[in-house]
């Protein structure tokens, strides 16, 4: 039984939580894990962090840092109950450093909130998650979020320059520096982004910003093709210019979003979805007529071009629905983030098609084409367990597939508990070793998040 | 106690819809007050996800958490999947009631039924316009009779100045609110009002209440009222005032009016008329957030409530800098006088209130 009186000193009683209902919401994200948290608080400081790490740490009670809670592996699931340390109340934006160009934020800043103080500054921080309304900072690093710009922009981890920690032991590190530059030890950084809170309670970061591009042009094409898609994918990846989007839709989503909206498409087996971006109009075009180039040269069976923000709008409909339709289509989904070298994608989503009609369930996938990063959707419902059992081997074949394709199981969702099992596919047992000793190493009492990314063991 | 959530179906598929996304979170007026996921929709789905699979007992906690909430609908407009929370949880409310979870509402239906008023209020001022017959009708609700009387006088010389040939009757309140917070309409209050506007022969039905305006427009009570309604906004549009005003102005759209009703256009033609120098705040029309009024929640948590809507007006002021802020729903203005703080300079209206000062400011310079 959790000695909720010390929890309750450290941050005040309205800070705090074990009321039942308080806490269903909590044991749960958006996949399909659950697990009841014993308590939940919300710290208003680094140094109310500080207090309940160390006394997590002495009674050896799991602890679980949670931003917005949108992760879609189970990240952020007490599997081994505990205290949740929800970061939102720390959501202050510390300093806009433009001249030196960074900003450093509370870990419970809004990614949104963010960009919008710096677009009045003309800034951004590019990674740009599809939960980015809600989605927070601590939480984009913990689990090195995407996004829709990958491809050109990198992900959350390209842009980390420094953090500040609470160890799983209590003590404060603060790692990296202000610089645009530093080769100045080891990049602790680094093995703290991604980590899913396993390591620690990351409560400050410094984010290097980039100039906000001004112009942006858009172009859609569809392809009957799914091997004409994907060599006008590599191509455009490989032509001298690096699109700002490229994204792809499987037909298995076109037919989805054309059974479901009023959306106009071709029947096709694959549509691009890719914008240019830049200072200027001229750079913004010039790189989309070799885009463009590309996209004629395969065989494509339409294009079409926005160059105003109506008709962007217009084009970026089907991508921006493929979620929402999906979600409606089905009483549960699991939805998969595996990344693959760019010429592989085509294999991949014809492999996905063959895994989803050998169990007899609909997969359908999109996702960032120009990283090699897709969303397989896989549709069934939670309450037939022969579905549930059908869903667990898709997915267990998906991920086979991706890693011998030479993929990875997860380019931005991260490992969490749906793919804790299927660690092992990926790392050998080398890298597991010094992935759980490091894990050992900071965290003796295994406090941290326990239970994920097979790390216990 | 056992789950006796009578939830049908429909509403049972939408609890299982619900992605989990947390995309609520972005919009939930109580949620960006409080930070907890208990207050915004997908906690409160969670909840009911619970108790539906029989792993929840319902609590008086379920029954309060689904009580906090605006029913402001942005969750609703803004989730991929295609879930409109606030009507399960209103429907959710009245199974909790059924149950034997009463709330403080129970108290208000008792008032409404004793007085005719939310609010117990046994006298009521007199506006004239008593003609046995009109064209038009006008009715007030509770909120603008007994709570923001100066507005609605003006709303009434407007359309005095206007020359709308209108009649009023001996209202009581449309009682629509009980069924949104557990209880029912109080079918013989809608009965006597019914009768009372019939009286009139209007062919038109005026509110300046948006939400007397749906209950009017949606709930079988007075389906057979027989003429049609039209918000104050929809009928005022195409007036021709003959004033303006070189202040800065902006809207604030009320959750009853825009996202419940769809009319977000009419009042913009009725002020781009007069003010143009009109801007929209940032967070408008389908998006606009709540005032903090709806639901019930200025009754149930009327410091969540209060505090929402300082946070609405703080935005409001920050981002336009207007010094008028305009909106035509009672319930808005109401919350919004009694949020703002003696240093914000800005001066709150209904639309129609300010347009009646406005030519009566007109007609003083004409005089002098």
């Amino acid at each position: 039984m959790l000695e909720k009186g010390k929890l309750i000193e450290i941050v005040g009683q309205e800070n705090f939580t074990d009321q039942l209902e308080e806490l269903v919401p909590y044991s749960y994200d958006a996949s399909m894990n659950v697990h009841r948290p014993d308590a939940v608080v919300w710290p208003e400081s680094t140094e109310q962090v500080v207090e309940i790490i160390k006394f997590a740490n002495e009674h050896k009670i799991p602890v679980v840092p949670r931003g917005a809670g949108t992760s879609l592996s189970g990240g952020v699931i007490p599997i081994k109950g505990g205290i949740i340390i929800d970061l939102a109340r720390m959501n202050r934006i510390l300093e806009i450093s433009i001249e030196n160009r960074y900003a450093r934020v509370q870990a419970g800043v809004v990614c949104d909130d963010l960009n919008r103080a710096l677009a009045k500054r003309g800034f951004v921080f590019p990674p740009d998650p599809a939960s980015s309304t809600v989605a927070t900072i601590g939480g984009n690093v913990a689990t090195n979020a995407g996004g829709i710009k990958g491809a050109k922009y990198g992900t959350t981890r390209d842009y980390v320059l420094g953090l500040q920690v609470v160890l799983p032991t209590g003590e404060v590190m603060h790692t990296g520096s202000y610089t645009m530059k530093c080769v100045s030890g080891y990049d602790l950084a680094k093995l703290f982004i991604g980590a899913e809170g396993t390591l620690g309670v990351i409560t400050e970061v410094t984010l290097k910003i980039n100039p906000l591009p001004r112009h942006a042009m858009t172009a859609v094409a569809t392809f009957a093709k799914l091997e004409d898609a994907g060599k006008a994918i590599f191509q455009t990846m490989t032509s001298g210019v690096l699109p700002s989007v490229m994204e792809i839709l499987d037909k298995v989503t076109l037919k989805s979003i054309k059974e479901n909206t009023d959306i106009d498409l071709p029947d096709a087996e694959a549509m691009i979805l890719t914008e240019t971006d830049g200072f200027t109009w001229e750079e913004v075009e010039a790189q989309m007529e070799v885009v463009l180039g590309v996209l004629k040269e395969n065989n494509p069976i339409s294009i079409k071009t926005a160059k105003d923000e109506k008709d962007r709008l217009n084009l970026w409909k089907a991508r921006k629905s493929s979620y929402a339709t999906l979600a409606r289509a089905s009483n549960s989904f699991v939805l998969d983030d595996v990344t693959v070298p760019i010429s592989k994608i085509p294999d991949l989503l014809v492999g996905i098609q063959e895994i989803a009609q050998r169990h007899g369930l609909v997969v359908a996938t999109y996702g960032h084409a120009g990283d090699g990063n897709l969303h397989p959707q896989i549709l069934y419902d939670e309450y037939d367990p022969e579905q549930v059992e059908r869903m667990e081997k898709v997915e267990e074949e998906l991920f086979k597939l991706a890693i011998s394709l030479n993929g990875t199981l997860t380019g931005e969702h991260g490992i969490g508990l749906s793919k804790a099992n299927y660690m092992t596919l990926e790392h050998d047992p080398v890298e597991m070793a010094l992935m759980r000793q490091i894990k050992k190493t900071l965290d003796p009492n295994n406090i941290m998040n326990p239970g994920k990314r097979a790390l216990d063991g | 106690m056992s789950n006796q959530l009578k939830l049908d179906e429909k509403r049972r598929k939408a609890i299982t819809q619900c992605s989990r996304c947390g995309f609520c979170r972005a919009v939930c007026p109580i949620f960006d007050l409080t930070k907890r996921p208990i207050t915004n929709a997908r906690g409160k789905m969670i909840l009911l996800k619970e108790v539906m699979e029989g792993k929840l007992p319902v609590t008086e906690g379920v029954a309060q958490a689904l009580l906090r909430c605006t029913t402001c609908m942005n969750c609703t407009v803004n989730c991929p999947s295609g879930v409109d929370p606030q009507e399960i949880f209103k429907a959710a409310r009245k199974d909790l009631v059924g149950m034997g979870f009463d709330n403080l509402f129970k108290k208000m239906g008792e008032v409404i039924e004793k007085y005719g008023n939310i609010y117990g209020e046994e006298e009521r001022h007199d506006w004239g316009h008593k003609k046995s017959r009109a064209p038009y009708v006008l009715f007030v609700g509770c909120v603008g009779t007994f709570r923001e009387e100066e507005s609605v006088e003006e709303t009434i010389r407007l359309l005095d100045l206007s020359k709308v040939d209108f009649t009023m009757i001996d209202e009581v309140c449309c009682s629509g609110v009980m069924e949104d917070v557990g209880y029912s309409i109080k079918g013989e209050l809608a009965q006597r009002n019914v009768q009372a506007l019939q009286k009139t022969g209007a062919k038109t039905l005026i509110t300046t209440c948006p939400y007397c305006y749906r209950v009017f427009k949606e709930h079988p009570s007075y389906k057979d009222l027989g003429m049609e309604i039209k918000h104050i906004t929809q009928f005022l549009k195409d007036f021709d005032f003959g004033v303006k005003t070189n202040k800065k102005v902006t809207y604030h759209d009320p959750c009853d009016l825009g996202r419940h009703a769809g009319i977000y256009d009419e009042p913009r033609e009725i002020i781009r008329k007069i003010a143009p120098n009109f801007v929209e705040p940032r967070r408008t029309r389908e998006n606009a957030m709540c005032c903090g009024s709806g639901g019930g929640l200025r009754g149930s948590f009327p410091e969540d409530s209060i505090e929402i809507s300082r946070s609405r007006l703080s935005q409001i002021i920050e981002e336009t800098g207007a010094e008028i802020l305009l909106t035509e729903c009672p319930s808005c203005l109401h919350n919004f006088q009694n949020a703002k703080l003696r240093k914000q300079k800005i001066e709150i209206y209904n639309i129609t209130e300010f347009i009646a000062k406005l030519i009566q400011e007109q007609q003083k310079k004409e005089a002098a």
